[in-house]
């Protein structure tokens, strides 16, 4: 079929990765910017700009809140699919398990809990017995932040990172964990048909013509950024293999891993199930004094990251205290559990296993939730570097075929580049935009975040009409032009941002850098200001060659 | 000495093993010299290359435990790489510095 192995893994590159290469784009882009999703929060919430805060007093401040706390109805709807007979009113629902997660970076509180329900579930199979209910709150006084308000960095450019924000049935968990496999095989195949890995290691001549040009840079931001790509793809990989791609605690091994639970119980003295004799909850407040007495003591002083509790108002129940993690790439650790009812130390938890140990440093490298900005910037230019390299193989792609396309009749280079200009640029639109419409949509509207999520597909959609709208040139070997305009319409919507930050909001940049500073705003409105100024240098760069527009055999170089 | 003045160190060493080992190559040696220097030995130029990125993970240790530090230190030379790349395309004149 191939007359060598090269041949063979050059198009497997090539067409895996164009293939894949447009979700990929995505998975890095967001990957990047979900480096700051906190950040990005505090943007597009103003309220919550404020310093970040530690797990507050549990006895004073939670304990209320967690009474508060209702089963959301989105969850109400999706449990009742599952269960026989209605559904209780969720006000009579109890709380049976709860947790708060808090890092370094959050100065608002994310909670949620698990309610009994009484109904039998339609599938045996099915043991959530369960509703869930969840919410942000803010931990200085305790009061719940609304539903409608969007945290655009955490629950939407994340989410879009892992997959696509698309739901149904898994799919984009399910194309994202495709495209972080083809990944690690382009990497692999990449380093097999690249020639010369050393030689041209700082090899990038934007002078060439295009062609040459985009592969070097594809070479160059591949090569250079190759441990980050391999262990992110990867990590990201081990992330989701246990619960999506290898569920075999679910499935194949199910009883083993329900008497694992049982042996698990019996080893830690934290027990499976709860007894069903009611018991009060003693201080939790005293427990944290407890745990970080006892973290102090192994001369690691640090904050409480995740509080959980399980089988509440049980005799049985337990809460389990987790050390923060902002000083090491392992999210959390160091848990102390104590019995719920008297705030007796159940069992401290030993230093993890080897394997547990290379575990926690894969996902911890991958979720980073530690302190160390240095490191933060460092992952946005490997996301970055890996966005270039994407970018530059859809180029590349493009250049070596449009010619012979163009005297063909194909449309094929069409597409792609029309594709790449959406997945490029428009990508870039459509995050601005949705950040835009953030600050000119009124603060109190009902169900403002759907109008930005609306907003960010809207802005995307446009995008890709426009590149194919514009499309032509390209079936005659020439530039398409929607690549200079989409560049000077992300110019112009990045500058926006920044006016509309600052109009809506009163945070300027003198002032959230140098009056009142606060980092999380200047930054992304610094890096708004950088990425306008990047757009508008390309989009004149751009429109300015475009003019020498080459004819179908001419020699000259569109892009060049 | 405070863990930004390592990393800071980590960096620019990263920056300079980088820069020596592109200049070690004689067609980026031309790009930064032009005729007007004789490149001196491939090897030495590796050598102190070579070092130079060794320093600067001893500097990322200094500044974080050892498994921050491998993250550290390889997203820098990441970066220093990107660095001298776009210098060498761009303003390979700059490069010059590095070997006075």
């Amino acid at each position: 079929m191939f007359a060598n192995f090269r041949l063979a893994m050059t198009w497997l590159h090539t067409w895996f990765g164009l293939v894949l290469g447009f979700i990929l784009m995505a998975a890095f882009f967001f990957g990047a910017l979900s480096v700051f999703d906190r950040e990005i929060d505090r943007w597009a919430i103003p309220e919550t700009r404020f310093a970040p805060q530690h797990m507050p007093s549990f006895d004073a401040v939670l304990k209320p809140v967690y009474e508060k706390l209702k089963p959301h109805p989105d969850d109400m709807v999706a449990t009742q699919k599952r269960v026989i007979g209605d559904l209780p009113h969720p006000d009579t629902l109890t709380i049976s398990s709860l947790y708060a997660y808090t890092t370094h970076r959050d100065p608002v509180l994310t909670i949620g809990a698990e309610f009994d329900i009484p109904n039998e579930l339609k599938d045996a199979a099915d043991e959530h017995a369960h509703v869930h209910g969840w919410a942000t709150i803010d931990p200085r006084s305790g009061e719940f932040l609304s539903d409608d308000k969007l945290k655009i960095g955490s629950n939407w450019f994340y989410p879009m990172h892992y997959r696509l924000n698309w739901s149904w049935m898994l799919v984009g968990y399910w194309l994202v964990g495709l495209a972080g496999f083809i990944m690690l095989v382009a990497l692999v195949t990449g380093v097999i048909i690249h020639r010369k890995i050393f030689r041209e290691f700082f090899t990038f001549r934007p002078w060439k013509r295009t062609q040459r040009s985009a592969l070097d840079l594809h070479n160059l931001t591949g090569v250079v950024a190759f441990p980050f790509h391999f262990f992110f793809a990867f990590t990201g990989l081990v992330i989701f293999a246990s619960w999506l791609y290898f569920p075999v605690g679910d499935t194949l091994l199910r009883p083993l891993h329900k008497q694992h639970e049982v042996v698990e119980a019996q080893r830690t003295g934290l027990p499976n199930e709860p007894a069903g004799v009611p018991a009060p909850l003693a201080s939790v407040d005293a427990m944290i004094l407890e745990a970080k007495r006892r973290w102090a003591a192994r001369d690691m002083p640090g904050e409480v990251g995740l509080l959980f509790i399980n089988h509440l108002g049980d005799i049985n129940g337990y809460v389990s205290l987790y050390r923060a993690g902002s000083d090491q790439v392992a999210l959390v650790g160091q848990a102390i559990h104590f019995k719920a009812s008297t705030g007796e130390v159940l069992r401290e938890e030993p230093p993890p296993s080897v394997v547990g140990s290379i575990n926690e440093f894969l996902t911890g490298l991958h979720l980073q939730h530690f302190e160390h900005w240095l490191l933060r910037w460092l992952y946005v230019l490997g996301g970055l570097l890996g966005c270039v390299c994407i970018a530059t193989g859809f180029i590349f792609f493009v250049e070596k075929r449009k010619r012979k396309h163009a005297e063909s009749g194909s449309q094929g280079s069409r597409i792609v580049d029309a594709l790449a200009v959406t997945t490029v640029t428009g990508m870039l639109i459509a995050t601005i935009g949705m950040l835009v419409v953030n600050r000119v949509l009124p603060a109190d509207l009902v169900g403002k975040g759907d109008w930005e999520k609306l907003a960010f597909w809207g802005f995307w959609l446009l995008a890709l009409l426009h590149a194919l709208w514009r499309s032509a040139p390209v079936a005659m070997a020439a530039r398409n032009p929607a690549w200079a305009e989409q560049c000077r319409v992300l110019a112009a919507l990045a500058f926006l941002a920044v006016a509309t930050n600052w109009l809506t909001t009163g945070d300027h940049l003198l002032k959230t850098v140098f009056i009142d500073t606060y980092w999380p705003v200047a930054g992304l409105d610094l890096s708004l200001l950088v990425g306008a100024l990047i757009a508008a240098w390309a989009g004149g760069r751009l429109a300015c060659k475009s003019t020498s527009f080459p004819g179908m055999k001419q020699e000259g170089e569109a892009y060049e | 000495m405070n863990e930004a003045l390592w990393l800071l160190l980590a960096a620019l060493t990263a920056l300079l093993g980088m820069a020596w080992l592109a200049l070690a190559m004689p067609m980026h040696w031309k790009q930064v010299f032009t005729h007007t220097a004789v490149q001196p030995s491939t090897a030495i130029l590796r050598l102190l290359g070579c070092l130079s990125l060794l320093v600067s993970a001893c500097c990322c240790v200094m500044a974080d435990s050892l498994s921050m530090a491998v993250l550290v230190w390889l997203m820098l030379l990441a970066g220093a790489a990107f660095m001298v790349a776009m210098l060498l395309a761009r303003y390979p004149t700059l490069l010059r510095i590095f070997w006075p």
